[in-house]
Order: C-alpha cells, then structure tokens, then sequence
C-alpha cells in the first residue's frame, strides 16, 4: 500500500526556499521517516507513524518548587507533583535561554515565539518565523485527511501558538462537540474508504482543483506581498485537496482505533472547571484521532498567553495572582498562584495519560508520540524569558531516550526545537536566527 | 499655504452660507497614494453579502478565522490577512452548505432566474446564465467567459454525475464561493488620467471600496452598473452613488460596522464575567450592551446629526430589562429597547461610563484602571501606550500587612516607581476616573468600605469624576483627530502614508469646520480624491505585479 | 463633602444608593419605589420541638381514610400496602358516605377536632384593634397570639388552623413549591409601587399599590431572581387589572400601610388564587440584604370561601401537604374570625398574615397603546 500522494502538498510549501533562518529541503515521503529497527507495523501492516504535538501552558513555574535542581535526575517538586507518575516518560530541559539580541521582552509573547520559532519578534503580536509545528506538518502532514489539529481550552480561537507567520495563526477549536463532528461527526467510520467511489468527494476535489487552476490568473495582478499571502491560501486550497483524497481512499487505523462517544454541549471559557472539562474532551478525542490516524500533528493550548484562569467567584485570574500576590515568608512562594501552577501541571498530566492508555504495537501512543511542552516565561512574576520550562515526553517511535533532565547552561532555546524537529524526521540542520540560531542538537537524548 | 487655505474658507462660508455640500471649494490637499489593497471578507461582511446576494433566509452557520487587529482596526488587519487550511476548510463546508440552501426548493425558484431543459441533465445556459448573474455580484465586477468556465463546467459534470441540474449547480455555486474572487476583495489600479504619477482604483475597485466602507457588504446591482457605465470615473458620478448609498438605511449597518471595528466590540464574544461576583451581567446583559454603545452612536451621530464629540457627555442612551438591571434604571419597555436619558449631574454619562466600554475593559471579577486607561488611550484617542517592560517587578508593592482597599491606593506605587510611572501615567489617572463603576460596570460609591475618588487629569484637563472625563475627552483634541485617522484607514483598509499628512490635516479642519459631524465625514472621505488615488509600485527585481 | 457629592450625583442616582445603603437626604421632588414580591409564606411561628402542637402534627387525608377502613377493604384498596400514599390521594379523598369527595363536601363525615395550634405566639397583627378574646364589631370571639416580639392582640386565626400542618411548615413544601412555580413561570405575581417618597427611611405620606406584573422575573445562573428588573403594570385598556393603593409612611426604614379591603394576584401550586383581604395591612423593612432582598409581613382578614376555593384547587397535594378536608374545614368555620356575617353571625374572613421577600424593581406604566403592541 502506498502512502505517497499523487500531489505532494507540501512540495510548495517547501521549495519556497529558506524562510525565516529554517533552510529545508524537499519534503521526504512518509515510508521513509517511519521505518524503525524494530520494525512496528499499524494493522494493515504499514509502519506505526510518529506523532508530533505540542502543549503549551502558561505563567511558567513556581521557582524551587517545580524540579529538583539536581541534573543527574529528573525528579519533579510539589508544584508539578502530578507528573511523577510520568518521569519516565519525559525529558526535562532547564536552563535554556532565549537571548533577544536588545529586541524588547514583550511579555507572555517573546519568549513563547523564541521557542517556537527560533527568533526573537520585534514588534509586540509578532511571529517572525513559521513555528515548529507548522514546519513539521509540512514535512509529515500531508498524508492524513487534516495537516494538524489545533485545539485551545481558553473558549476564544485566538489563544492559539500555531502560526506560519504574524498574520496566518492557525486558530484553535474551542469546542469539544464541533472537534467531534469535524474529526468524526460524518457518519460510519472516519477510516474507511469510501464504499465505491464517492461522486460527492470527487466532484469536491474537482471543485477545489478547479480554483487551483485559477491561480495564475489571480496573482497575476498582485504585488509581491499580497502573492505570498495568497500563496499560503492557495497551499490551504490544496491541503483541502489532499483531505479529501485522503478521506476517498481512506486512512489505516491503528489497532486501538475506535470512534469515541460524542461530547456533550457545555460551556466554554477560563473557569478552571470548565477550562479542565474542555481538556479533558478535546484531549479524549485527539487521542482517537490520532490512533485513528485522521492526523499526526496537534496543538494544545490549555491557557491563554496572559492567562486568565481564575476560580469562580474570585476576582483575581492566574495572570493577575503572578504579579500581585505577596510572597508567603512561610512558603517562600506565591499561594494562589503557586495553586493555579498545579492544576496546570495536573491538566498536562491528565493528557500524557491519555497517551499511555491507547495501545499501539507492543507499547502505547505515548511511545510513537513526542509532546513538545513549553510556557512562555519561567517565572511569570518577572517576565522572564531565560529558562523557560520545555519538556519533551514520549520515546517518538524509539528515537528518543527519555528519563533525563537536560540542563543547558545558558544555551538557547532554539536547540530544543531543533532537537525536536531532527527527531521527526526534518533535515534541518540549523534554526533560528540571531543568537538562537544553532546547529547543535542536543545529542543526550537521542538513541 | 495656510493664509490662502483661510481666504479661500472665508470665501466659501460667504459664497455657500449654510450650505451642506461638501465640495466647499478649499481643495483637498494631493497625496501620493497608497497601495491597492487585497482583504479577505470578515465574517460580518460575508454574512452580508451571502444575505444580500441570496436572501437573509439562508442559513450562514459556520466560525471563522479570526483576523488580527492590525493599527487599530481588523479593517486593515484584513488586508494582510491570509487563509490557513483550517480556515479553506471551514469555507469550503460554507460554501456547500450555503450553494445547497439556494439551489433548494423553495429558494431556487427566487434566485435561479432561469429552469433547466431538463432536470435531470445538464444545462449550460441556463448555468451560465446563473453564475453570470451571481457572479456579478459575487466577485464585485463584471464576469468574463474565462470566469464562467470553471463553474459551467463543474456544474455540467456534476449534473451528469448526479443526474440532477440543481445538485450539479450546486458544485459550481460552491467553487464560486470558494474562489479568491470572492472571499479576497482584491483591488486593482488602472493610470489615472489627470496626473500621471498617479494610478488609480478601477471602477470596480472603487465601488468595492465605497460598498464596504458606508454599507459593509458587496456593491449592489445599481453600484455595479454605475462602475460598468464609467460613471465612478467623474466626480458626480461618485457623488451620486455616494449619496444614494448614505441616503439608504443601510448606511446605518455600515457606521455601526466602522464603530464595531474602532471600538474592538467583537471582543464581546470572548467576553467572561464571574456569574458569582457580577450574577446581573449575564449574556443578556453583554449583548445588550454590545447593542446599546451602538445604539447610542447611530441615535447621536446619524439619527439627531450631532457633535461627535457630544458622546463623551451625552445622558441619552437606550436601555432593555438587562440592562436596566445592571443599570438599575427602569427599562420602559420590557423585551425591547426603551429610549433612556440618565439625570442631570448622574455620572453616567458618554460611551465611557456604558457598559460596552467600563465591563469589557475590566477583568472578569474586578474593575481595572489600567485596561480601561490604555482602551481610551488607544481606542478613543489612537494614542499608543508602551507595552509593559519584560523586567518589571512587583515585589515591593505587596506588602501583606496593609491590604489597599481602593484601585487608586494600589495602583499608587505605579505613579512613584519610576520604571512604572511614565506609561502608567498615561493611563491610570482616566481609568482611576471610572472606579466609580465595578468590574460589570454597575455604579458604586465606594470600595471595600473606602471612598472612591476619582478624580484625575487628562492632558492638563483636571476634573472630579466620571463626568469630568467626559468633558475632558470632549475638549481634547486628540479625540476627534482619531476618529478622523480611523474613519479614513477604514475606508482604505490600510495605514495612512507619509504623504497623506497634509490631506489628514485638512480633513481634520473640515470635520471641524463642519460642526464634528459624522455624515459630512464620511461623505467627504468617500468623494476625496485620496480615497481613490494608488501610487505607482516601486520597480520590482522580480517579474510581475500590475501593469 | 459627603452631602455635596451626593447632590452632585443627581436625585435618582442618590436615592438609588441611599437606598442601598446609608441614609441621605435625597433632593429633587418625591421619588418612587417599587419591589416584586418573590416569595410569599404563610407566617407560621414554630419552635424546635413543635411544643405550640401539643398533640402532635395534624392527621391527614390519608390516615383519617385508612382508619376508617376495614382490614379486607386495606388489603384490597392499597395491594397488601404497598401503594404509596401519593398514589392513594384520588381514592381517599372519596371516603364520603355516598362515595362523595370529603373535600368538596366537608361535612358529610364527622372527624377527630383539627389538631390546632396551642402556642402563645405568633407572627401576625392586630386586627380587630382589641386585645382580649372578645367579640367586636368586626370579629367573632376568638384567642389572641402575642407577637414575637411581645406585643399583645395578634389575631392570627389562619396560623391556628394551619400550623400543626408539616405542609405549612419551615420543611413543609406548600408555599416553597408554590414559590418556585411562580418564579419560573411568572404567574401571579405581586408588583408594589410606593409613590411620593420623600425620603427613603422617613416619609410621612406615602401611597403603596399593589398591583399585578406583566412580565416574568429575570433570572441568573444559580435560579436566583436578580433584583432591579422592570416589570410592566398588567392592565387593561390602562387600567390596571389590581390597583389596591393604600396610605401609609416609612418610619425609620420600615414601610408601614393603612388598612385596606385588597384583591392580590397569586398562583401557587399551578392554582390561581386571588388574595382577597380585608382590613390588610403591611410592614416592610426596606433596608435591602447583601442578597439583594427586603423583607415584610402582609396580614389581614382572607376571605373564607376564596381561602378554600384555594384549598380546593390545590386539592392534589393533599397528600403532600398532610391535611384532612373535613376536620380543617370544620375548624375553619369554627375559627373565623372576622367580619360576621349579619344574618347568620358566623365570620366570614379568617385573620391571617404572610411573610414577604421582595426585591427591588421598576414598575412601567404603559399607555393602552403601547400595551396593545
């Protein structure tokens, strides 16, 4: 069975050339970059694909409080208590910094967008560059029915950290119910191909085909800019394309593929329950929709950049705690703050279990899977962009050890993305620009 | 330059007395143009067009992607926006979803204009002579044969397919729908002919332009045809549409769109309020204070042609039971809305004090100075506040033995510290001025216990209270520069140019001249030269752009 | 300072937060308030151990039924007695000789005396104007409660009769369902108006209508009703469909009316019941709770047949309730206590009194156009 696609979608995107520091070459086909040594198969016989994700939090960690100093261990403290269960499964990468070159901090932004995309912005809202995620589901996307999945607890679609550049951000579905019907809601099984060939899809793909061939004459009379912008819409067109043979000559699901229940309809927003509650669904059914193999790239975000969790009742959100909660002499940290730092903690914890609970070849989804898990500041009270807590968990189909707590003496942080890129399989060799532009990959971690 | 500009104003005051028009003959100052514009369709105006071009009984049932506020207004954030895949995605299912709605049953008969020869085949004509029609109004011009072949020929294979005229109709009206064409107003410049180091908009770019601007949707059949004429070629004919458009009621949906853009009313829907600590703000109360700021705007500004201005002081606002109970004023027509007008010496007065201004601009359960500071510096001044610096540091203001009971009290280590104060001071002593209104903007003399004083001082301007920010609003001139700079960026869908200075300049002076009243504004900058004039493009290294 | 703010304020504004909280002296002309009454409780004073009923609660329907039964007829009737009371309701009301409804024919079976209440005290008025158990021209002969807080001459006939009934009481659910049906549905709800006001803790003069409201109440997200809501007269033509008005003065805060002959609108218990009173009264605190509230007490003489078409309608939750037709009715007629009719002496109207939660509101008069619309 052959995964290569007739059109290679991503052939655009990457024979742009080199944007914002990533140089990349042709995009490889999928076969390629999956054939592990031990040689796990999906059930149709195919090689199990290695899933690359990202879950983001913010307002970082509690300082002493969230991992234990000592590097030759990766030992979590109170604060991140709920990842213990876990340690095995993670790596720990502290001590990386994001060096702006005298570019502005712009506060719950720069340091986010430096480790996601490898170079400081420079004015406030900014992203400079494609983030990594969006650079792998170039290189790995195109053979699934969706390029990724986004998806934000926060209940507004603009909390989202996927982004190709400042003004495309991929927006994140709030809701559990429309990412249901979106990933399952059209009705008998989302894997199968369609029973004979479906009028409906075909006729959709010549629609979509049909605008394809519009394009010359469109940015015919278009600038420089404005051609690029449209590019990207006409990338989109094709992705759609690509979807929809995908979805015709349907998808092999994994072993421990199953159409979930539907969620119920329930509110969205940043009440810690409800923000929990959403979590929990949406995490649930990306779960499936990966073991379903729908997708192999996602996005979580669980708070926004300024977090505004707050409890019922009170007045004071999580962001707003950070900065005007006194220091408890007694504890040496902020109570409440350090209170909402936790049910972070617990919410990631909650989705690595998710993983583990999926089967897949003789281990679980979490061994075919690397979660890239990152905050936007270290310590939110000062805005600090140096440190920035990343964890990587999961083995990402056996290339990675995991265990470790990585220190990186001041580094930049690019080498974690860069690391993390390598290991799905992207010939990148260097990334990022400025001081965060680095070739080295962080070598401990790899098998 | 400027002596002459006064003779001239004085001429013109004697020659025209009281007259309305506008081409008061103090020419408006040249500018060197700006670039065409590319804008994706907001949600508000693709929701327009598909009720317009289709009827208000299909059923637009979708999310889209957000676009991000670019120099003030998603107006220009639109034209540097693009599309992700899971932005095609969501308006591809659109675009099925609304072409199967009109080729229906019920709708077909209305807004196909022609039947098939036979239902059950193809009919090349009769979708011709759909997609032309639609098409037309679809992609805001004329449509070529080079238009019309893609979407004939989808149809034509999908009604074979299916067997079925409409359902093969359908495919074509989706790829339509799905088009850059549509979904990008996308402008081009042709030479302008009294200056030719000049370009500027076509005809069809021009009535695109004006459409958007003053009615927010796709120009109608009337619009079309005047740019098919070359009529938006002459000052007249320009003038003409413009006025039809601004005589319409429609013009009302334009203005509250440009105020739905300058006052960031779209972040309602993300708006939370704890339901514990405010139980009265409620989602009746949050859309009904959406409503009401606007409201208030049309009823001021278009309804009674007032002094723009005047909404910093106004008592006259509308109220609904929601409100009213937030308010705690009575709401004289249960399940609508009521006229209301706040008591002489009430602080409740101007779009400052509405809820859509102190609620949205305050954290879920407690007010915020600061936020509500920056949005009047930012949103009804266009005065930037610099971002926070990345290494501030809290820690000497918690001090956990003497808990501050009021804002100002808290946020007074902002005005000491000098790391803080130069920004700060820019916007807490307006928002300080609001304190009198909590968190969902309901009325409140005191906080935890302590007197509010909110007094304050805005550009030299001191005053007591709420009210006294109002008059300070009004008398400072930053406020009406603003709205002039927005209105026009609006209409452009792009920043202003170093070289429209001189034209701001004068459109300031005229918005003056003319009493600070909207409609002469807007009708001014829908007629200005400005509006239409495209600067020629640098030399590109590479081949292409426009000829 | 405090006094020049306030005037500053405006005299609508001030009297809204005076209301709300300290006293100040309002300007402008006289003001109105208005309140929605959410709750409406028969005031039933009980202590802990139920010591005002001796006896012990009242017997009900069902148990008065199943006394009278034989041994084979209450296997027979109740399956070996495993059918529920609730269900058994139809069946026992018609335990008449002939087969009759007890409670719509009362007296064609003798009972047991109603256990009534024994206590001294009770939450109520003064309404006869006599503090001793005498006749008077307006009132039979009958005992006098003293109040809760001491004072002599209550007349609360309607709190003897009902009191020793767990349906009336703090657990009982009579009046809770009857408040949340009305919450939810809006029916029969009471609208005040207290017009010329001068000053919000101390007016001499007031005028207090009572009338009907035509919209429903509005409510958060935990069911509770938010105050300050507008509520439109129901009227007809322009003429309101209520509309007792009654004299009366604030008087430190409390809202105190003249005695006036009152129709009030109420619904309960998927019952409509018109409250007619006579001689009613009120005494309302209107320093309003953290909660948003204000509390009162409505008392007078309820006239007996409209008293028990009400029981008579709420005939279904006799088994909720606990109460037996004949005895409560016998009693009744025994314990009236006002207005005696001219020719057979007997009273007509039953001293009662119930406890009030309103909130603040907005009372909008429509034109007859506006309302047609």
């Amino acid at each position: 069975m052959s995964f290569l696609i007739k059109k290679p979608v991503t052939r655009r995107a990457v024979l742009r050339g080199a944007m914002g520091g990533t140089t990349l070459g042709v995009a490889l086909p999928f076969l390629d970059c999956f054939l592990s040594d031990s040689g796990q198969a999906l059930a149709s016989g195919a090689p199990l694909p290695v899933r690359f994700g990202t879950w983001f939090w913010s307002m970082g960690h509690t300082p002493n409080h969230a991992i234990h100093p000592d590097a030759s261990k990766l030992a979590f403290l109170e604060e991140c208590m709920a990842l213990t269960p876990y340690t095995q499964h993670i790596n720990y990468f502290g001590q990386f910094n994001s060096p702006l070159d005298g570019r502005p901090n712009h506060v719950h932004h720069t340091g986010w967008v430096s480790c996601r995309t490898g170079t400081a912005p420079i004015a406030p809202g900014d992203i400079p560059a494609p983030t990594l995620d969006v650079l792998v589901s170039d290189a790995i996307g195109g053979s699934t029915r969706f390029k990724s999945i986004d998806m934000t607890c926060t209940g507004n679609p603009r909390d989202s950290f996927t982004a190709r550049n400042t003004n495309s951000r991929n927006a994140g579905e709030v809701s559990p119910v429309a990412l249901y019907t979106r990933l399952f809601g059209a009705g008998g099984d989302a894997n199968s191909a369609a029973a004979k060939a479906d009028p409906d899809l075909m006729l959709q793909q010549s629609v979509l085909s049909g605008i394809g061939a519009e394009r010359q004459r469109f940015v015919r009379r278009l600038g420089e800019a404005d051609r690029a912008r449209l590019d990207e819409y006409f990338t989109s067109i094709r992705q759609l394309e690509n979807q929809l043979a995908v979805q015709q000559r349907g998808t092999p699901a994994g072993a421990a593929c199953v159409r979930p229940a539907a969620p119920k309809e329930g509110p969205v927003g940043l009440e810690i329950p409800v923000a929990q509650a959403n979590h929990d669904a949406m995490s649930q059914l990306l779960v499936m929709a990966l073991a379903c193999n729908q997708t192999r790239v996602f996005n979580m975000a669980f708070n926004n950049a300024l977090s505004s969790l707050r409890r019922p009742g009170t007045a004071y959100t999580h962001h707003t705690l950070t900065h005007e909660e006194a220091v408890d002499q007694k504890l040496g940290y902020q109570p409440e703050a350090f209170w909402f730092n936790c049910r972070v903690m617990e919410a990631l914890a909650g989705f690595i279990d998710k993983f583990t609970k999926v089967k897949e070849g003789p281990g679980t989804l979490l061994d075919n899977t690397l979660i890239f898990a990152h905050a936007e500041t270290s310590y939110a009270k000062l805005h600090a962009v140096d440190n920035i807590p990343v964890m990587m968990i999961g083995r990402a189909g056996g290339r990675l050890k995991t265990g470790h707590h990585i220190v990186g003496h001041g580094d930049p942080i690019s080498r974690i993305g860069l690391t993390a890129m390598q290991v799905m399989g992207l010939p990148v060799e260097k990334w990022g620009t400025g001081s965060q532009q680095t070739s080295k990959t962080i070598t401990e971690i790899l098998v | 330059m400027m002596p002459v500009r006064t003779r001239l104003g004085l001429a013109c005051a004697l020659l025209l007395g009281a007259a309305l028009l506008t081409a008061c003959s103090r020419s408006e100052p040249p500018t060197k143009g700006g670039p065409v514009t590319v804008r994706r369709l907001t949600e508000a105006q693709y929701r327009n067009v598909i009720a317009d071009v289709f009827g208000p009984q299909i059923v637009v049932a979708g999310r889209f992607d957000p676009i991000v506020r670019t120099e003030g207004l998603l107006a220009v954030g639109a034209s540097r926006a693009s599309i992700t895949p899971s932005g095609v995605e969501r308006f591809a299912a659109l675009a099925r979803s609304i072409a199967q709605q009109v080729v229906a049953p019920g709708n077909r008969e209305l807004l196909i204009p022609c039947r098939p020869a036979a239902p059950g085949a193809a009919d090349d004509a009769c979708a011709t002579k759909f997609f032309q029609q639609a098409g037309r109004l679809l992609y805001r011009r004329a449509v070529t044969a080079d238009d019309l072949a893609g979407p004939v020929r989808i149809a034509r294979t999908a009604a074979l397919a299916r067997q079925d005229f409409h359902a093969g109709l359908a495919y074509g009206l989706q790829g339509m729908l799905t088009s850059p064409e549509f979904l990008f107003i996308a402008e081009s410049a042709e030479p302008d002919p009294a200056d030719k180091n000049l370009l500027r908009l076509d005809a069809y770019s021009r009535a695109s332009r004006l459409s958007f601007m003053l009615w927010n949707t796709t120009p109608d059949a009337m619009l079309l045809d005047a740019a098919a004429r070359g009529e938006l070629a002459d000052a007249d004919g320009v003038a003409a549409q413009v006025d039809r458009l601004m005589a319409s009621p429609r013009f009302t949906q334009g203005v509250r769109a440009f105020f739905t853009d300058m006052l960031s009313l779209d972040d309602f829907s993300t708006l939370e309020k704890d339901s514990l600590i405010y139980p009265a703000f409620g989602l009746a109360a949050a859309e009904d204070s959406r409503e009401q700021v606007l409201r208030t705007l049309i009823d001021e500004l278009i309804a009674r042609e007032g002094d723009y201005r005047d909404i910093f002081t106004t008592r006259r606002t509308f109220m609904t039971v929601p409100l009213g109970m937030v308010y705690r004023v009575p709401a004289t027509r249960p399940g609508g809305w009521a006229p209301f007008e706040f008591e002489e010496g009430d602080p409740r007065a101007g779009i400052q004090t509405q809820l859509s201004f102190v609620a949205l601009h305050s954290h879920p359960g407690k007010s915020s100075p600061t936020l509500r500071g920056k949005a009047i510096r930012e949103l009804l001044l266009c005065q930037k506040v610099p971002d926070p610096p990345g290494n501030v540091n809290f820690d000497r203001f918690n001090d956990p033995k003497s808990p501050n009971k009021t804002a100002r009290l808290r946020l007074a280590a902002h005005a000491t510290d000098p790391a803080c104060a130069g920004c700060h001071k820019l916007m807490d002593p307006i928002g300080l001025a609001l304190e009198n209104f909590d968190g969902a903007g309901q009325i409140r003399l005191t906080e935890n216990g302590e007197r509010i004083d909110a007094s304050g001082e805005l550009n030299g301007f001191k005053f007591a209270d709420a009210r006294g920010l109002g008059q300070a609003m009004r008398e400072d001139p930053a406020a009406t520069s603003c709205v002039v700079r927005r209105a026009y960026t609006y209409a452009a869908g792009r920043p202003i140019e170093k070289g429209e200075r001189d034209w701001m300049a004068d459109l300031e002076q005229s918005f003056a001249d003319d009493g600070y009243r909207l409609r002469p504004l807007l009708r001014r900058i829908a007629l200005s030269k400005a509006l239409q004039s495209i600067a020629k493009p640098k030399p590109e290294l590479s081949a292409g752009g426009p000829t | 300072m405090l006094t020049l703010r306030r005037r500053s304020l405006g005299a609508g504004l001030a009297l809204l937060l005076a209301s709300a909280a300290a006293a100040a002296p309002s300007t402008g002309g006289p003001q109105t308030l208005a309140y929605v009454i959410a709750n409406f409780n028969n005031a039933v004073y009980e202590t802990q151990f139920m010591d005002e009923c001796p006896e012990g609660p009242a017997i009900g329907n069902d148990e008065m039924w199943w006394r009278g039964l034989s041994r084979a007829d209450k296997d027979k009737l109740t399956d070996n007695g495993l059918v529920q009371p609730v269900d058994r309701r139809f069946i026992s009301v018609l335990r008449g000789p002939k087969g009759e409804d007890v409670c719509w024919n009362p007296t064609v079976v003798k009972e047991p005396p109603l256990r009534t209440v024994q206590g001294s005290v009770s939450y109520g008025f003064n309404l006869d104007g006599s503090n001793d158990d005498r006749a008077t021209p307006k009132s039979c002969p009958h005992r006098n409660f003293v109040s809760e807080r001491g004072a002599p001459g209550v007349d609360n006939q309607m709190y003897r009769l009902l009191g020793c009934h767990y349906g009336w009481r703090r657990n009982g659910v009579l009046d809770t369902f009857g408040n949340e049906e009305r919450r939810n549905s809006g029916r029969g709800v009471i609208l005040m108006e207290i017009t010329n006001v001068t000053d919000p803790r101390n007016s001499p003069e007031v005028r207090v209508a009572f009338y009907r409201a035509a919209d429903p109440f509005s409510i958060d997200a935990t069911g509770r009703i938010l105050p300050y809501a507008s509520y439109r007269v129901d009227s007809n033509a322009g003429k309101p469909r209520y509309g007792a008005v009654a004299r009366g003065r604030i008087v430190n805060g409390v809202l105190i009316t003249e005695p006036i002959d009152a129709k009030l609108p109420f619904y309960a218990n998927s019952a409509f019941a018109e409250i007619q009173l006579r001689d009613m009264r009120l005494e309302m605190d209107l320093t309003v709770s953290p909660e948003g509230k204000v509390q009162g007490l409505v008392g007078g003489y309820y006239d007996f047949d409209k008293w028990w078409e009400y029981m008579l309608k709420i005939e279904f939750l006799i088994a909720t309730g606990d109460w037996s037709c004949p005895a409560l009715y016998t009693a009744a007629r025994e314990l009236a206590d006002g207005y005696p009719d001219p020719k057979t002496g007997e009273c007509t109207a039953i001293s009662s009194a119930f406890k009030i939660d309103a909130l603040p509101a907005f009372a909008i008069h429509t034109t007859p156009v506006e309302a047609r619309r």
